[in-house]
Order: structure tokens, then sequence, then C-alpha cells
């Protein structure tokens, strides 16, 4: 049974009319299934735990990035697939996998395009995408060969497992999550008078295992609070998700 | 800075796997099998399986090695480069070069010896003995 797994946001009365046309498109392509809603993470967890256990044929996030973010985090390990059917603004894994709007995520599902991508992991939580930092006084051990410091503060860090729209990465510079590594890039920030500053990234260090280490606590993404020290892992193949043909990978 | 695709040594980013940039300082081995740019510090051993670019204003205290390299920074410590060895301008070695093939443009400070690899230097007849010897 496909498991549809719908994030609070769309009980909002605007989405009601884009919901109804996913549901008339999932039922002309037999695709029909239940319907949960995230509740707060605990309940997400046993929500998506569940449904695997009970043996979904997909679990399908139906929401946003965060939303499948959220839903990620109960599925490393997983064999079930997970699908995705972006809806309201921020949706840049869906696009990042190949998946432009809601009802041709209907048909992607319909198609079963099923990949084997990696995860981030850092402590116990893991990450689709990516995760980020402003923190100054940072270190970071990277495959227990060298490590990186920064010598002026402010930028913002961020290790990435899947490169996404918002991610200024140079021209043609291009990673993908299949390929058992992440990357650590920092940002640097352009000139300050300019109005609408762009950042680019002027360090990238590809990694499988790092240790970040700072004198002082560190949040990354504002969920996860770091202090001393903490590993940061790249789990190959701990997904398994539907995708569409322009993935960017 | 990423607005190049192409520079000088004829890398092209889309090969690079490694930036390290001008805000960032790496110590220890530091090994990468793809194309390296360096902007920044590196301290302790840098090896590069591939192309390895060393910009002008960056400064090495390691010793370096790569397939080719193109090195306009501040190197101190021996560089060994199977391939192609472009130095250019801007750049300050203190350390022992060895390398199949050297530029050197004028204005690079360089102390110390260089040496070229040994096919290089003995020639077809010197591969010859080499392979007979094996």
């Amino acid at each position: 049974m496909h498991v549809y797994i719908y994030d609070t946001f769309l009980s909002d009365k605007k989405f009601a009319r884009t919901l109804a046309k996913i549901e008339a498109r999932i039922t002309d392509l037999g695709l029909s299934g239940k319907v949960g809603r995230l509740g707060v993470t605990k309940k997400t967890f046993d929500l998506v735990k569940d449904e695997i256990k009970r043996g979904a044929k997909t679990i399908i996030a139906v929401g946003n990035d965060e939303t499948v973010e959220k839903i990620v985090r109960c599925m490393p390990g997983a064999k079930t697939p997970l699908g995705i059917i972006p809806i309201g603004k921020e949706n840049r894994i869906a696009e990042s996998l190949g998946i432009p709007s809601e009802l041709e995520a209907c048909d992607i599902l319909s198609a079963r395009r099923v990949e084997k991508i990696g995860l981030g992991v850092i402590g116990d939580f893991y990450f689709l995408s990516k995760i980020s930092t402003t923190s100054d006084n940072l270190k970071l051990q990277l495959d227990s060969g060298y490590s990186v410091e920064l010598k002026r503060s402010g930028p913002v860090i961020s290790i990435v497992n899947l490169p996404t729209a918002d991610i200024a990465l140079p021209e043609g510079f291009c990673f993908s999550p299949q390929d058992g590594l992440l990357r650590l890039l920092i940002e640097a920030r352009e000139k300050k008078n300019v109005i609408f500053s762009r950042k680019n990234f002027e360090s990238v260090f590809a990694f499988s295992k790092a240790t970040v280490k700072s004198a002082k606590p560190i949040i990354f993404n504002d969920l996860i609070k770091v202090s001393g020290a903490i590993e940061i892992e790249a789990k190959k193949n701990a997904l398994s998700v539907i995708v569409g043909k322009n993935r960017k990978f | 800075m990423f607005a190049k695709t192409n520079d000088n040594s004829g890398m092209n980013l889309k090969e690079v796997e490694t930036i390290v940039g001008p805000s960032v300082k790496v110590k220890g081995d530091f090994h990468c099998g793809g194309n390296i740019i360096v902007e920044g510090e590196v301290e302790g051993n840098l090896m590069c399986g591939n192309v390895l670019q060393i910009k002008s204003g960056s400064r090495i205290t390691a010793d370096v090695s790569a397939k080719e390299a193109v090195i306009g920074g501040e190197v101190k410590g021996n560089i060994k480069v199977s391939g192609f060895l472009e130095i250019t301008e801007t750049a300050k070695i203190l350390g022992d070069i060895e390398a199949g093939i050297v530029s050197i443009a004028r204005g690079a400070v360089f102390n110390g010896n260089c040496s070229m690899a040994k096919e290089r230097q003995n020639g077809k007849e010197g591969r010859k003995a080499e392979e007979r010897h094996e």
C-alpha cells in the first residue's frame, strides 16, 4: 500500500484545490493509498516507522523540503522507497530529484524510477540535503587525515549531501548524492555595500567522515546544537527514492 | 572567483574536487585523487592525484606531489610532479623540485635544486636500458 504523509501546513484552505487535483490524479493512476498527517516529531517517527513495518509499498512525502527532511529522518536503511509530491514554496529537494510540480510528481510516482542515494548524519540526526551554521572558532577534522580551520569569522559553513538550486556552486561544479561523500562548503560574503549580496563558495572539500570541534556551542539548521565535538558521516545508499528523468545527478 | 571555467592551467572547474579558499587553513596530510585549487594556506603534506593549482597569494608549508601542477603562490617544501610543472611569475619556491617537464616564468623566485625525471634525462636509450634491466 502507498502511504501519503501530508504536512501540517496543507490543512490550510488555500491548498484544498491543489490537494483535490492531486488526489484525483492519484486515483486515475491507480496509486490510491492511506493518508497520514504529520504531527509533532515523535509522532512523525512512529507514523513512518509503523507504516514501513506494516509493509508500505511507498512512503510519499506531500509537502515541501521540510516535510521531506522530517520523513527522511525516520527512513534511513529502510527498503521502502520515498516518493515526493511537492506543494507550496521551498521545494528544492524535489527539483533536484527531477520532480518539478505536484501533478508531474504523480506521473513520476507511477513510473516508479527508484534510485539509491546517500544521506548525511550528524550525531544521530539524518539529513538529505544540507546542514548549515555560521559559527566561529570551528575546527573540522576531515577523514582523520587533515583539519580545516577558518582564518576569519562569520562565513556560512554548509555540509551538503544533495546539491539544490539555492546552493551557489560554481558553474559546472556538481556532485552526486550517490558517491558516498559529503561536501564541506565555506561561503565567502561579497562586499557589504552591495544591496543584494550574493554569497559564493570559496572552499569545497569532499569527505566521508568528519569531526566538528568548537569551543562555543554551535547550531546547525536551528535544530542541532553541538557542544564540544560531534561526528558527521556520509551513509552511502541509505535511502531509496523515486526520482524523475530530469534529476540533477 | 568562479566566473572562469578555464584558466591558464587548462584546468576545467568541472573536474575540480577540492578548493582551498583564501580564508581557510588546512593542516595535516591532505590527499585528493582529483584536481585541487589552493588559494589559502596548507601545512603538512599535500598530495594531488591529478592537477594541482596553487594560486598567487596562497602559502604552502608542505611537501607537495601531483601529476601536474601550476604554481603561482609561495611554497616552502619539496615539489614532486610526474608530468608538467608550470611555475608562474608570482611563484616563490623554497625547496627542491622534481618534474617530468618544467616551465619557469620570468620573475618567479626559486631557491633549491631542480631534477628532471630519469627517463627524460636518459632519453630513449636510457629507457631501453631500464627495460632490459627489468
